[in-house]
């Protein structure tokens, strides 16, 4: 059986699944980021009075979108997944399929949604003048595929985990936002204070929040050694997130 | 075609106890980190199977005896614990009620989403998709949910898609009961044709007709094991024996006589002690002792019942006035020839009751076991005697 085909069908169903029976069908993914961006600059921009630091820094809400729609994609990927086998279980235990692709399903869906809403927005920001390099938004696009690897990754093991120990995605439901706060999304590395920027480094996303800016917004620098370092941890993390998930699969019937 | 369709070595499968939350926690721990093997239920023990290209085979076993778990094992939806399967050749499976239909989904999704499943796509699926969903017969319920659809209609549904891919080996566990008598025999004539151009086949089932009428070979499972594997007839009748012996023994128990007045010494089949094997037409010979406390002249009646308890025929000896001749000083015997017995194959009991001179109470029993043996199609317990009227029927 061809995996490909299988896995296509699997993301169309997988689509059609979340928004079946929704009024607006497949606008909800556009909309519901646009609505949690409108919400966010307004807090941050009217409220907290948030600048982006700089000369020639860009407006803060391109600033927040080149960030927070990787996020969404991400994040959304790694906690929908997480319960996939789970959600599945009904088939898992009936039809014989490789059930990598029941994860590698989820985070498709969401990456698909995700960077289309992405494109969406910053081609519409771009035709504002909101500082946006519309020129470099396919080099952007290229940049999730890194991200990709390390959602995926993530995504089996927590899906392989979650299969034993059900409170794994309560705790994520915790660990995600905190994840989130502790990148830089919200604000620059610049208005960190010292004492914690070194910290920035551990969090996995802090590459692709910066990196992200620096190719669509040219806020910041584009660092060759540290996108090949994130390619690099992200091929790691996949692997590893594999191999867990290999390992505990003969035993996920018995679990379910 | 040297190489097996599918063969299966020393398969066996057990099941983790989790009971708490914390179990679960430590067995993902054990197998992360180590190979001891927790506390586990065992649902099937070393099983070893072959089938062949053509062939046909039935697996009949009590419930719970481990025949889905076989063939879940068999087609690759559960990971042995022990053993290996090797199949050459592609699957299909209709194993449990609605496997991976999705209840919101139509019918037509879902068969698109089966076929998909069985490696169906893209063209070669538009092209087969009328042909399932003619086959499948649902009418317009084929465009509502499968949510909606009564559990004949799935089965329906499932059996058109593989009917439709043609696998190398079928395998079927059950479905075909809940299907109505039309589709079911739709199902058998295609299984049948299915057969006949070279398909293999697998099928669990507790209808020993459709067992007999698909499959030239059978396996019986019996709590987790192979119990017997062969010819299909030999195979289902010792089935079937075992169970006629279980309701048989739990009749048993419901009660027994204990009034001594008249008793039965011993009662012998044929020319020795064990019990006979017959063919059909054979004769069959009781032999029977009977003492008397008082030294009154017993009479006896004798039975046959299958093995479940079901009579087939029974006789008094004062019905035909005949008495017991005295061997000794209050012993009696008698010996009653049943001629060239029409009995089906299966096993049965000859019962053995003295009776008091007036033919009125019955007082002991004694049984002995008997079995026929041989590999006719015909259904009931006897043959009845009868002749095709060369001039035809009604009109």
């Amino acid at each position: 059986m061809s995996a490909a085909a299988l896995t296509s069908h699997f993301v169309r169903r997988e689509l059609r699944n979340r928004f079946a029976g929704s009024f607006s069908g497949g606008l909800w993914a556009l909309l519901q980021p646009l609505l949690q961006l409108a919400v966010y600059a307004f807090v941050f921009v009217h409220i907290f009075k948030a600048r982006v630091p700089g000369a020639d820094a860009p407006g803060y809400v391109p600033f927040l979108v080149a960030a927070l729609w990787p996020w969404a994609a991400f994040a959304e990927a790694i906690l929908r997944s997480t319960t996939a086998l789970q959600d599945n279980a009904a088939l898992i235990g009936k039809v014989a399929l490789p059930r990598e692709i029941l994860v590698v399903a989820v985070v498709c869906s969401s990456f698909l949604i995700h960077v289309a809403g992405f494109v969406a927005v910053a081609f519409a920001l771009g035709m504002l003048g909101q500082g946006v390099r519309l020129a470099w938004l396919p080099v952007a696009v290229l940049l999730y595929l890194p991200l990709f690897g390390l959602a995926l990754g993530f995504a089996l093991a927590c899906a392989a985990v979650q299969v034993f120990v059900r409170d794994l995605v309560q705790l994520l439901g915790q660990l995600l936002p905190l994840l989130m706060f502790g990148a830089p999304i919200f604000y620059d590395r610049a208005t960190l204070p010292e004492a914690f920027r070194g910290l920035l480094a551990a969090n996995p996303f802090t590459f692709y929040a910066e990196t992200f800016r620096a190719i669509l917004l040219g806020h910041g620098e584009f660092d060759a050694t540290r996108c090949a370092i994130a390619v690099g941890v992200a091929a790691a993390v996949l692997f590893v997130g594999h191999r867990l998930f290999r390992r505990l699969d003969p035993h996920f019937e018995d679990f379910l | 075609m040297n190489a097996p369709l599918i063969e299966a070595r020393g398969l066996g499968k057990s099941y983790p106890q989790v009971h708490r939350s914390g179990d679960r926690l430590r067995a993902l721990g054990r197998l992360l980190f180590s190979r001891a093997d927790p506390d586990r239920i065992s649902v099937l023990r070393d099983v070893d199977l072959r089938v062949e290209r053509g062939e046909s085979l039935g697996l009949v076993g009590a419930n719970g005896a481990g025949k889905s778990t076989l063939l879940k094992l068999l087609t690759g939806v559960l990971t042995p614990t022990t053993g290996s399967v090797t199949v050459n050749g592609t699957i299909g499976a209709l194993l449990e009620l609605g496997a991976g239909f999705h209840p919101e989904y139509s019918g037509r999704d879902n068969i698109v989403m089966a076929a998909a499943l069985h490696g169906l796509e893209g063209e070669e699926l538009q092209r087969r998709l009328p042909g399932m969903v003619e086959f499948a017969d649902i009418g317009r319920y084929i465009d509502e949910p499968v949510k909606h659809y009564s559990s004949g209609m799935v089965v329906r549904l499932g059996f058109a898609v593989v009917a439709s891919l043609r696998p190398d080996l079928l395998v079927t566990d059950e479905v075909l009961a809940v299907g109505d008598e039309s589709f079911q025999k739709k199902c058998i004539r295609w299984m049948q044709d299915y057969l006949d151009g070279g398909g293999t086949l697998i099928l669990v089932s507790h209808s020993m007709y459709h067992v007999q009428k698909l499959c030239r070979q059978a396996c019986w499972l019996r709590d987790g094991a192979v119990a017997m594997s062969g010819d299909v007839f030999e195979v289902t009748q010792a089935y079937l024996a075992w169970h006629e012996r279980k309701d048989g023994a739990d009749a048993e128990r419901a009660g027994a006589r204990h009034d001594v007045e008249f008793s039965v010494v011993d009662v012998r089949l044929g020319e020795g002690t064990v019990a006979p094997l017959l063919q059909p037409g054979d004769d069959l010979c009781v032999r029977a002792r009977i003492r008397s406390r008082d030294g009154r002249d017993p009479q006896v009646a004798i039975g046959v019942v299958r093995a479940d308890g079901t009579p087939v025929y029974g006789l008094a000896s004062d019905m035909e006035g005949q008495s017991l001749r005295r061997v000794g000083e209050d012993e009696y015997a008698c010996a009653l020839v049943f001629e060239r017995l029409p009995l089906l194959p299966g096993s049965y009991l000859v019962r053995v009751h003295p009776m008091d001179p007036e033919g009125v109470r019955v007082f002991d029993t004694m049984e002995r076991p008997f079995t026929v043996r041989g590999s006719t199609r015909e259904f009931g317990l006897v043959r009845l005697a009868h002749r095709w009227d060369e001039r035809g029927g009604l009109g």
